[in-house]
């Protein structure tokens, strides 16, 4: 299974540090096309706005956190089925239940590696399009 | 905490009898009244801890309390938002150094790849696929700014909090926030503490009387005489 290198993904996260880090990462992995926001309350226009592949998001962050920002992504008939990946400091086993619940994708805990964020985006794709063939 | 209260055994022995019989409404009625003693001997301790803080705030006058409410707590916040800021400018510029670098790899190869007829080494591809792994690490090891980042944003707020707090508490006294005084920092004191040295100038008000740059370094001790 091969992931679409094309798609456009949505990166989330208050500090621009990560934002820069986590966009390098993906462009090692030979991903191109990405658009960034400071928080929830930033990538939810955006969300509405644009069409997106795949959201990237933390979880901590002022304004509107990433556990809200999914569960309106899940709570929203167009964007409802958009992949989603937490990459937080968040290490609580209760807010990984949470985010679980809530429809995560993935869950990555900072500080990570390029490795751990190459393999959660296959494993994601490979889950999305499982599902997909089962329908 | 040892209190002489108002619910005696005389009223634990009716409340005890009234529900062996099946008196429920009486039971109600004696568990109202425990309950209603219970509640203003509560607020008595509330109000006598409220005196004894209000005494004690009063007697205050010039202590250290007021003072550290008005100055040091703020700059203690300051300060720590002059680390959050100074660990991002540094972050940032080993980022794109990274990324230059990453590019230049990239450049690099393909030069190699074009210019020789020959196949690449193993050895030298091995060599550059190192070189840029190492580079992807320099990069993910600036994400302590992000996790240091969240810690000292969250410390900021508890003294913000802390500061609200107090500031409310001085209200309720006879003290005025607004006319604390400023630090009576003589001359001699801070003198002292400048010669044992006092680190980054980061707040406002620590960077009254130091120089922003070299240049003025320089210029100062030209116009001394060096």
């Amino acid at each position: 299974m091969s992931v679409d290198r094309e798609m456009k993904i949505l990166i989330v996260d208050d500090f621009s540090t990560m934002r820069r880090i986590v966009k390098n990462l993906l462009k090692e992995l030979g991903f191109h096309d990405f658009q960034e926001a400071d928080d929830g309350v930033t990538a939810w226009p955006m969300l509405q706005e644009g069409h997106y592949d795949f959201i990237v998001s933390d979880w901590n962050m002022p304004g509107m956190t990433g556990i809200e920002l999914l569960r309106r992504v899940r709570a929203d008939q167009r964007l409802k089925e958009t992949p989603f990946l937490l990459i937080t400091a968040e290490a609580k086993r209760n807010q990984m239940l949470e985010a679980a619940e809530s429809g995560v994708d993935g869950y990555i805990v900072k500080p990570f590696t390029a490795n751990a964020l190459n393999d959660k985006i296959y494993q994601i794709f490979k889950r999305r399009n499982e599902q997909k063939n089962n329908q | 905490m040892a209190c002489s209260t108002r619910i005696d055994q005389k009223l634990v022995k009716a409340l005890l009898t009234a529900l062996e019989s099946g008196e429920h409404s009486k039971a109600s009625a004696l568990l109202d009244e425990m309950t209603q003693i219970r509640e203003s001997e509560l607020y008595q301790r509330v109000s006598e801890l409220t005196q004894n803080l209000n005494q004690t705030l009063n007697g205050l006058s010039d202590s250290t309390l007021l003072l550290q409410t008005k100055h040091d707590i703020p700059d203690a916040a300051e300060r720590l938002e002059y680390v959050i800021n100074t660990t991002a400018d540094a972050s940032h510029k080993t980022l794109e150094a990274a990324e230059k670098a990453l590019g230049l790899m990239a450049s690099l190869k393909q030069e190699l790849l074009t210019s020789s007829s020959a196949p690449m080494s193993e050895t030298l591809q091995n060599i550059l696929n190192q070189v840029s792994s190492e580079l992807t690490e320099i990069m993910l090891a600036q994400s302590f700014q992000d996790l240091t980042g969240q810690v000292l944003n969250r410390v900021v707020l508890i003294i913000s909090s802390l500061e609200q707090s107090l500031i409310h508490l001085i209200d309720q006294s006879i003290h005025d926030y607004a006319a604390i005084p400023n630090r009576d920092e003589r001359q001699c004191d801070t003198r002292s503490a400048e010669m044992k040295g006092v680190g980054p100038n980061v707040t406002e008000k620590s960077k009254q009387g130091a120089v922003q740059s070299q240049q003025e370094v320089d210029d100062l001790l030209s116009d001394l005489g060096f």
